[in-house]
C-alpha cells in the first residue's frame, strides 16, 4: 500500500534548491533511513511531507491527498531542541491530549519510562533528557506516517540506544517510518529501506537486507555513494 | 526467555537475518538452548540487537523451514523437540575443521604437526 508519492518535486529556496526533480514512492509499514551529509535535502524532503513546505514544482501526496491536507495522520519531529523551559512530562502529555485526537495516554507513559524521562521541568533537563521527552512525544501519537529529522542527533550514547530501541518497541508493523540520521552505525539495523541523498536527489535508493547481501553495510555504502 | 545478549552482528558480514539465524543455530550447537525452550517474541529480541523486528521475522522463518523451530500459535515461538542439534554441530565442526586443513595446507605443514599443536591447544583448554 502506498502512504506517499512525490512527482517531479523541486523546492528551491531562492536560488539555492533544497530538493531536485524528486521522485519517490514509500509504502506502509516501511521503516526508512535517510541518510546524507548537511545541505543534501534530508530536512526539506521531510518538511514536504509533513506539508509545512510547499514544492516549487510538482506534486506531493500523503495517503493519496495533498500533503497538507494529510496533516492528522502524519507526525513531523523537527530538528533541534525546541521545548517550553516550565514544561514537564506531566505538562506535555496534558498539551498533546488537548492537541491531538489519536494522543495515547498510554502509549506515552510507557515511552516515557523506557526512555527514562525524567519528571523535571524541561529546563531542568540535560539535552539528551530534552531529546528523549520531545520523542516519547511525538510516538505517542497513532499516526500512518512518521517523520524523524535527526532524532539522534547530539544525544548521548545511552539515550540513542534507548531511542532506538523503543521505536522498535513501539512500531506495530503497519505505521511508515522515516528516519533521518547522521549516526549511521548506530541505527543502520533498523532500516529495511535506504534513501541516500546528495545536493538534493536521491542518488541510492536501497533495501538495506540488499547492500549486505553483497558484502556492504549501510554505512559502508554511505562512505562510498556520498564520498 | 531471553538469550545471551552477546550477539556479534556483523553489518559487513551478509544480511542480518543470515546471522540471526546462524546464532541461534549456534546457541544450540552449544547447548545454551535446547529442543523445547522458548525463543524470545521477535520484537523483543529485534529491541535487544538493535534491529528492525521483520528482520527477527525473516530469520524465524528461515529456521521453521530448517525444521529447527516451530511457531505454536498464541504461545510463541519453540525449538522443535526434533530439531537435528547434532547434526548442526557436526556442520559447524566440520566448517572450522575444513578452515583449519586449508590453512594447514597454504603453510605446508605436516598434518602430523599441525595435529600435534591443535591436541596441545585443547588440552591446555582443557586443564584451563
Amino acid at each position: 500500500m502506498q502512504i506517499a508519492r512525490l512527482d517531479g518535486v523541486t523546492k528551491r529556496y531562492g536560488r539555492t534548491e533544497g530538493v531536485r526533480e524528486l521522485d519517490l514512492d514509500v509504502g506502509g509499514g516501511e521503516v526508512i533511513g535517510l541518510l546524507g551529509l548537511n545541505g543534501s535535502g534530508k530536512t526539506t524532503l521531510l518538511k514536504l511531507l509533513a506539508g509545512l513546505l510547499f514544492p516549487t514544482s510538482g506534486s506531493v501526496r500523503v495517503l493519496e491527498r495533498p500533503a497538507r491536507a494529510a496533516r492528522a495522520d502524519v507526525v513531523y519531529l523537527g530538528e533541534g531542541d525546541a521545548l517550553w523551559g516550565w514544561m514537564t512530562p506531566r505538562d506535555a502529555e496534558r498539551l498533546f491530549a488537548g492537541l491531538y485526537v489519536d494522543f495515547d495516554a498510554g502509549r506515552f507513559g510507557r515511552l516515557c519510562e523506557s526512555l527514562a524521562v525524567p519528571r523535571r521541568t524541561a529546563r531542568a533537563m540535560s539535552k539528551g533528557e530534552r531529546g528523549r521527552l520531545r520523542l516519547a512525544m511525538a510516538l505517542s501519537r497513532s499516526a500512518r506516517l512518521y517523520l524523524l529529522d535527526e532524532p539522534l542527533a547530539g544525544i548521548d550514547l545511552l539515550s540513542r540506544e534507548r531511542i532506538l530501541r523503543s521505536i522498535v518497541q513501539e512500531w506495530h508493523g503497519d505505521e511508515t517510518i522515516l528516519l533521518s540520521t547522521h549516526e549511521v552505525a548506530e541505527a543502520e539495523g533498523l532500516f529495511e529501506r535506504v534513501l541516500y541523498m546528495k545536493e538534493g536527489r536521491v542518488v541510492l535508493d536501497a533495501q538495506a537486507e540488499e547492500l549486505r547481501e553483497r558484502g556492504r553495510s549501510v554505512v559502508e555504502t554511505f562512505r562510498e555513494v556520498l564520498s | 526467555m531471553k538469550l545471551d545478549p552477546r550477539w556479534s552482528l556483523d553489518m559487513n558480514a551478509g544480511p542480518i537475518f543470515v546471522q540471526i539465524a546462524e546464532g541461534v543455530r549456534r546457541r544450540l550447537a552449544r547447548g545454551d538452548l535446547a529442543p523445547g525452550d522458548k525463543l524470545p517474541s521477535a520484537r523483543d529480541l529485534a529491541a535487544d540487537l538493535g534491529v528492525n523486528p521483520n528482520t527477527v521475522v525473516h530469520a524465524y522463518a528461515l529456521l521453521e523451514e530448517m525444521d529447527v523451530i516451530e511457531t505454536r500459535r498464541g504461545l510463541g515461538t519453540f525449538v522443535r523437540a526434533t530439531a537435528p542439534v547434532a547434526a548442526m554441530r557436526t556442520e559447524m565442526l566440520t566448517r572450522a575443521a575444513e578452515a583449519f586443513v586449508g590453512e594447514v595446507r597454504a603453510l605446508r605443514v605436516s598434518a602430523r604437526d599441525a595435529l600435534a599443536l591443535a591436541k596441545e591447544m585443547l588440552d591446555a583448554d582443557r586443564k584451563a
